[in-house]
């Protein structure tokens, strides 16, 4: 009961945000600093009541991270009034977020329905004829909306496998990553960069619970899913010339890494939420360096028009590197950290898959560097003005990285309960051959 | 007959494509080898058209620019290197008499011109659609762009779609190729891959000596060998089939290149364009082609034989196959020019999106609908154009608007207007404003610039030596004794300047400028050089050879010194051929690798040190000897003699190869014999040759064997002999050659009486560590080579007594104690070294002394002054520490500028020394010695302006084009840079060979410092002689018509200043008020 009050109280500050955001609507710079006040009132307020919550298996890495996401997103936004609606959503969405990480009861699940409800609602309000894949993702979001009443209205095993459905619609695992696609890419302002944090953080939740009750068979089915969609991803990242496109291509496949790792583990530690918490704030990052780009070239830039940025905006060239060396999983970055973590806490089901996994994990360097390089360096357009980073946009991807860097170095005895342990004994267990 | 027919219609057509490549190919320039840089105008075989025009031409086919970006020049105008006056002046022609009223000022045209420069207003920005970059302005400039609504008249989408289609039109086969074309318009990479193809194939062919695997079958050509090779590769760019395509191609290169145009279906008219289109796509290596074809009796050339043609005739099967592929795959047409052009008017619309999408001009979800028609068979273009042309539209028209006003607004912040003022000004004058901006955009801001930077340097230099020569005379002349304690002569080279400036501040010494290679035309070989360096302006031919031998009295020294050379040169050989061996560098690395760890410890670290270590090191095992040249041609006796003995020695070596003798038991009479068998051929033996034979054990059969290997192995044949004495006879100079010479070098240099004791010919050279450009620092006269050679030639010649006894009677007054000396100043040390000093008779030994002593005195303030243009050097060197801090770069191996160079050069000054002495010209400047009263005949300065002129103007070029467009016309960074088949240089491991300069050459950070602006020729002498001279040759009517160079003379008859227009008239200028007339 306990829980549920604090988490109600949580998850009130950033709803009250969205009300107080609406009172100074006319302002659209008051409306920015609101919301952003209101989600670091949100971080204080998690990390002083998260004693009174009951620690989650995946601990409360990724509670912490949600507003903090929330915050760095409408950060790197700039002071324009077309914006305003998305920053009072994303305050809405971190109280949905907040609502279904704190809580396990009722208040969580209704939670998660309004989550699927209002990304429905949002993808139907920004439908283009010229993006026919808008329908598969609303459709995808139906459908995981449908599996999360199931799974509250039914029992085990239909009730585990709908949460699985609404899991692999939220943490994308192939086929069903066409909702993760769509609100990646057609959801205005902030809100990607923000859903890229929260839909997956949700999604994980769910799956921790589930591990360890999936059956063999279903486990073995989301081990194939996994493997073929962290290949799929990487290839198709490869082939994307459209930013949002290939790093939702890009995400797909790391997240489809932790998918097969929690499938053959049957467990989740709290490296998942390392690794989800640094993969999702990454990628958050290159969304918002993107968003940089668009704030100076519109909204709907081509980015082939775009090159030669290393000289004309140094300091967005130093920040965007640095998070995409995160996302590309090199140390002491928390993409890296989180991996390994995986990978030795993890049993080698089958050594075809982990290369499998490993050669998508490499693959990651090979996309996310071509289009940094093809951004940073190249052909320099004499017809483009060039203007380095505002301060606020310095501060969201400086924040990003700093956010990276710490889940990198993070002791792993800070992370939850359970790390720890399962760390050892999947190291000893590599080593049981010897005894 | 019907057999013959064909045939002649076959060679008519090749004889025909051949002309039409060569000229395709005046668009590129040659490419001379690396080790003879040789500065040159990359767009030298356009001087025939006006400057502008060719410029205009460098950027259709090469993608040059050829003027400085704008936001350089206005750094310029701040600096106070451009002034307002100037661009005023510059502006005049371009600005017409108009004004309009903003509030209550009045804006004249050529204000708005004005600031269009100096403010950078016309740049081509994009608005983007939807920018939200917060702007302080942006209430004024949304109500600034309302007000442009009713006036700011837009392109209807549809005109928009024609132009384009219209524009390519007229570019297909002119500008643009089908390739390019495809890229375009199709997002292939066509040009790239045809690129990677080319280098990786010229690269491998065109190698000499670089590669330690080399291309096989090179003798047959480029066209063959690649035809051979490259059947066998799998499918290169994706182009099915290749192998069979590939070897289905005709023999000769020229059917090969007529069918891919055929196949291409390039019309007759355009193809001469379009081959120079294809040369210009990679003009380093069709550079260098076009070079070495034209070097006939390159030693390479003759081995592995290379032409444009061939060259073209692999590019355009590449492009005709690649442009095919696309074209049906993308389009479902033939990749031909007929169906391209059917392709752009009957499918505009797509084709336009097409474009756009290419070129990163549609919005992401338009380019994306693009990409997905562009892979559906049914397409339904027009439904997306309508949707573009009702949501994008507008937003472009809006976009527009704003950036109009952006404009407005920063010409109303450069002219010191309200900016407010400008919303409430009457649409139409500021739509005028837009339409006078919109008249002048960046691209013709060029011309303005330069103009208005070079009449400031002109306005300084002209004003600088006008007050030089309206010194009293007497002023000089009392200071000055009757003989000077020298007279040196340097090259005109632009950093003698600064040198001679110094020697002549320390002493009573005189200078003189005259071409590095001092009239000497000579092919010389160095001692212990296995090659041959031409010594003479690259525009030149050399009839005499000279070698460097060792003086006489050391014969005994020679042997030992040549065994050590031998020793040396074998270990160097053994550690090549152990590097690149396949297997033993793995050995290699482990055992001797270490020992590789000193000398990059020592030139990294103390390279200074290491370098004098290393020197002693090479005195210590090969003590240098000394050495004289074969000046003199050689009589006949000694000709025979001399082939005698080195033909013996082949004989001897055959002996000892063949047979296995040792050199104890081979007889003269053997030796003999067997030379006069293998040169004269049939006959019966001499009996003592059999017996001298038969006595080691050779056998009638194996003595017929061995001439015959003597004759093919050994080439020791009579045709191979008289050919040898043929060359042998080259080398030296008859008496009359010598006279001839030294009469001529004396009377151009103006050194016909009061010769000083001493004359020193003083060439020059340059020393630095790991630097592939280094013979673009030795000197360009002497074809990139040092010039010490030829100040010794000139010096032996004129100490000859048989020589000057018969200049004397030509009327050149030489005293009897008139010494000639030769030198070479090191232009990255300013150190001055004399040559043959042991030849210096003992009564000049104190005037020796006291030139040693300035010399050095005079190269101390060189690199004082040298120092101070240095970027990394803040302060003032003291004089030991500047001579410590150029001997430091020279010898730096991580240096990227050991030198300036010639960077910085800007004008030929022929006339006496009196125009120019005590200037202080910055190095800038090349100073030729001319007196006009002593060429009645006008015969030297003639050859002045058609030789050294021509140099000095190529020079000039080179570095003009590399410091305006580095990338196009230069070679970039040297960080990137690395050398390829020791010819060039590429960036990276995988370029063209790049042309030019290197960035750190010409630029100093972000700044010029060669100050890009065309050659500024001043000549004294009558304007009536210099016209005459114009008249006569065509290179002059090019430079100074076209304005390729600007002539200015100062006519003796009145001591006026004139300056020559393009129309050939004479205008004066006003040196006085400091006033140039200029460009009006």
């Amino acid at each position: 009961m306990m829980n549920e009050i604090v988490t109600a109280l949580l998850a009130s500050v950033p709803f009250i945000g969205a009300l107080l955001c609406l009172t100074v609507w006319s302002r659209p710079a008051h409306v920015k600093q609101t919301a952003i006040v209101m989600t670091m009132i949100s971080l204080g307020a998690t990390i002083a009541l998260s004693p009174f919550l009951t620690v989650p298996p995946e601990g409360f890495l990724l509670l912490y991270l949600l507003p903090l996401a929330a915050c760095v997103s409408i950060l790197g936004q700039p002071t324009h009034e077309t914006h305003r609606s998305a920053w009072v959503l994303t305050l809405v969405f971190l109280g949905l977020g907040v609502s279904i990480l704190g809580s396990h009861g009722v208040l969580g699940k209704l939670a998660l329905l309004v989550l699927f409800g209002l990304v429905i609602g949002l993808l139907f309000r920004h439908h283009s004829s010229l993006w026919p894949m808008s329908w598969w993702g609303i459709g995808v979001y139906g459908l995981g909306a449908a599996a999360a009443v199931t799974s509250a209205m039914t029992e085990p095993p239909i009730s585990t496998i709908a949460s699985l459905l609404a899991c692999a619609v939220l943490l994308p695992l192939v086929p069903l990553h066409s909702g993760y696609f769509t609100a990646l890419t057609r959801l205005p302002g902030n809100l990607p960069s923000f859903i890229v944090v929260l839909f997956p953080a949700v999604g994980l939740h769910g799956l921790v619970m589930l591990t360890p009750v999936l059956p063999n068979n279903v486990a073995v089915t989301i081990m194939g899913l996994a493997v073929i969609g962290a290949l799929y991803g990487a290839v198709r990242a490869l082939a994307q010339s459209r930013m949002r496109l290939l790093l939702a291509y890009s995400s797909l496949s790391l997240f489809s890494m932790l998918w097969w790792f929690a499938a053959a583990a049957g467990i989740t530690t709290a490296w998942a939420s390392v690794f989800v918490g640094a993969v999702s704030f990454g990628t958050s990052g290159l969304l918002l360096a993107w968003q940089a780009i668009r704030t100076r070239y519109g909204d709907d830039v081509d980015p082939q028009a775009v090159s030669g940025l290393a000289s004309t905006m140094p300091r967005f060239a130093v920040l965007l590197s640095l998070t995409a060396l995160a996302v590309m999983g090199l140390p002491p970055f928390g993409v890296f950290s989180g991996f390994m973590g995986l990978l030795l806490t993890s049993p080698v089901a089958s050594p075809a898959a982990l290369f499998a996994i490993l050669l998508a994990w490499l693959a990651t360097s090979w996309y996310i560097l071509d289009a940094v390089q093809r951004l940073l360096f190249g052909q320099q357009r004499p017809d483009l003005p060039f203007t380095d980073l505002q301060q606020s946009e310095f501060a969201a991807l400086l924040m990003v990285v700093l956010v990276v860097i710490a889940l990198g170095v993070i002791p792993a005895g800070l992370l939850g309960p359970d790390s720890a342990p399962a760390l050892t004994s999947a190291v000893t267990g590599l080593f049981a051959w010897n005894k | 007959m019907e057999q013959v027919t064909p045939s002649i219609n076959i060679e008519t057509r090749r004889m025909e494509l051949r002309g039409i490549v060569q000229l395709a190919g005046e668009v590129i320039a040659q490419y001379w080898p690396m080790r003879t840089f040789v500065h040159h105008n990359p767009l030298h075989s356009l001087e025939y058209l006006p400057f502008e025009e060719t410029v205009r031409r460098g950027k259709q086919f090469m993608g040059g620019n050829g003027y400085l970006p704008g936001d350089i020049y206005r750094g310029y105008v701040r600096a106070g290197r451009i002034t307002v006056d100037h661009l005023d002046a510059a502006l005049k022609q371009l600005a017409a008499d108009a004004h309009v009223n903003i509030g209550l000022r009045r804006v004249a045209h050529d204000d708005v011109l004005r600031a269009c420069l100096t403010d950078g207003l016309c740049a081509p920005i994009v608005e983007p659609l939807d920018a939200e970059l917060f702007d302080p302005m942006d209430e004024l400039i949304e109500q600034v762009a309302a007000r442009l609504g009713s006036v700011l008249l837009f392109q209807d989408l549809g005109d928009r779609i024609r132009t384009i289609v219209e524009g390519d039109e007229a570019a297909l086969g002119h500008w643009l190729t089908l390739s390019h074309w495809c890229d375009d318009t199709l997002g292939t990479q066509i040009v790239r891959q045809i690129n990677e193809q080319m280098i990786k194939w010229c690269e491998a062919f065109l190698d000499e000596g670089h590669a330690t695997w080399t291309m096989p079958g090179r003798e047959k050509g480029l066209y063959l060998a690649w035809k051979a090779l490259a059947a066998h590769e799998w499918s290169p760019c994706g182009i099915e089939d290749s192998g069979t395509k590939i070897s289905r191609l005709p023999d000769h290169p020229e059917d090969a290149l007529l069918e891919s145009l055929d196949a291409l279906g390039i019309p007759a008219e355009l193809r001469q364009d379009y081959l120079s289109l294809q040369l210009t796509a990679l003009p380093g290596w069709a550079g260098f082609i076009k070079w070495r074809a034209e070097e006939r009796d390159y030693v390479w050339q003759k081995a592995y034989p290379v032409g444009l043609v061939k060259f073209l005739a692999i590019r355009l099967w590449y492009a005709r196959e690649l442009v095919q592929k696309a074209c049906r795959e993308e389009l479902g047409i033939d990749g031909r020019y007929d169906a391209v052009i059917a392709y752009m008017r009957n499918n505009s619309e797509e084709h336009y999106l097409r474009r756009q999408r290419v070129a990163g001009r549609l919005p992401a979800l338009y380019a994306e609908e693009v990409d997905r028609l562009g892979h559906q068979k049914d397409k339904t273009w027009g439904n997306l154009i309508e949707r573009y042309r009702t949501e994008v539209v507008p937003r472009q028209e809006v976009a527009a608007r704003r950036g109009a006003a952006k404009r407005l607004l920063g010409l109303a912040r450069a002219l010191g207007i309200d900016p407010t003022a400008l919303a409430e000004s009457a649409p139409a004058d500021l739509n005028t404003i837009l339409a006078w901006m919109d008249a002048f955009p960046e691209s013709k801001h060029g011309p303005v610039w330069l103009h208005a930077f070079e009449a400031g340097y002109h306005t300084r230099l002209l004003g600088q030596m006008n007050r030089a020569v309206s010194q009293p005379v007497s002023e000089h002349s009392v200071l000055e004794p009757a003989r000077p304690y020298s007279q040196s002569v340097y090259c005109i080279d632009v950093r003698s300047e600064p040198f001679r400036r110094h020697l002549e501040s320390v002493g009573a010494h005189e200078t003189y400028g005259f071409a590095g290679f001092f009239a000497a035309f000579i092919r010389y070989r160095a001692w212990g050089k296995e090659h041959d360096t031409e010594q003479f302006p690259v525009i030149m031919r050399a009839k005499n050879e000279v070698r460097e031998i060792p003086r006489s009295y050391l014969d005994h020294v020679v042997s030992r010194h040549e065994i050590r050379a031998r020793w040396i040169h074998a270990g160097h050989t053994l550690l090549h051929d152990l590097k690149e061996n396949v297997v033993t560098p793995y050995v290699m690395v482990e055992s001797l690798g270490w020992f590789y760890g000193l000398p990059i410890f020592g030139k990294t670290f103390i390279p200074a040190l290491y370098c004098r270590w290393t020197a002693w090191l090479q005195r210590l095992m090969i003590p240098a000897i000394a050495t004289t040249l074969t000046v003199a041609k050689l009589p006949p006796a000694e000709t025979a003699e001399m082939l005698a003995a080195e033909q013996q020695a082949i004989v001897r070596k055959a002996l000892q190869e063949l047979i296995g003798l040792r050199s104890s038991r081979i007889t003269p009479a053997l030796v003999e014999g067997l030379r006069q068998r293998a040169l004269n051929g049939d006959g019966d033996p001499e009996p003592f040759f059999l017996d001298a034979a038969t006595q080691v054990g050779i056998s009638t059969e194996d003595l017929d064997r061995l001439i015959n290997s003597l004759q093919r192995q050994y080439d020791l044949n009579a045709r191979s002999a008289s050919r040898h004495k043929e060359r042998i006879t080259r080398t030296g100079f008859t008496l009359e050659e010598q006279v001839l010479t030294v009469d001529t070098a004396l009377r151009m240099m103006g050194l016909t009486k009061r010769l000083a004791r001493l004359v020193l010919f003083c060439g020059h050279g340059s020393t630095s560590e790991n630097n592939p450009y280094e013979s673009a620092l030795d000197c360009g006269a002497c074809g990139g080579n040092e010039g010490k050679p030829n100040a010794r030639v000139l010096a032996i010649m004129a100490n000859n007594p048989s020589v000057r006894e018969r200049v004397v009677k030509n009327g050149i007054e030489i005293p009897s104690d008139t010494h000639f000396l030769a030198g070479q100043m090191d232009t990255t040390t300013d150190e001055v070294r004399l040559f043959d000093l042991e030849d210096v008779p003992s009564t000049h030994r104190a005037d020796l002394a006291r030139l040693q002593e300035d010399l050095k005195e005079a190269s101390e303030l060189t690199s004082q002054e040298r120092c101070g243009r240095f970027p990394e050097i803040r302060g003032p060197l003291e004089g030991p520490q500047a001579e410590s801090h150029v001997r430091r770069r020279s010898s730096d191996w991580s240096q990227i500028r050991p030198e300036w160079g010639l960077s910085g050069n800007t004008a030929f000054v022929v006339g006496r020394r009196e125009l120019t002495k005590g200037l202080d010209l910055g190095g800038r400047v090349f100073l030729h010695s001319y007196d006009y009263r002593e060429d009645p005949s006008n015969r030297l300065l003639e050859v002045l302006l058609t030789a050294p002129q021509v140099v000095a103007q190529w020079i000039n070029m080179e570095h003009y084009f590399s410091a305006v467009d580095n990338e196009v016309y230069g070679s970039g960074s040297k960080i990137y840079h690395n050398v390829v088949g020791r010819i060039g240089i590429m960036s990276g491991p995988w370029s063209d060979l790049r042309l030019g300069l290197a960035r750190q050459t010409v630029m100093n950070g972000e700044m010029p410092y060669h100050e890009p602006m065309r050659l500024l020729t001043v000549v004294e002498a009558p304007r009536s002689r210099i016209d005459k001279l114009i008249a006569r040759h065509d290179v002059l009517q090019h430079y100074y018509h076209n304005e390729w160079v600007h002539l200015v003379a100062l006519d003796p008859v009145d001591g006026v200043w004139y300056r020559y227009r393009p129309s050939g008239e004479w205008i004066p200028v006003n040196v006085d008020s400091a006033q140039v007339e200029h460009h009006t």
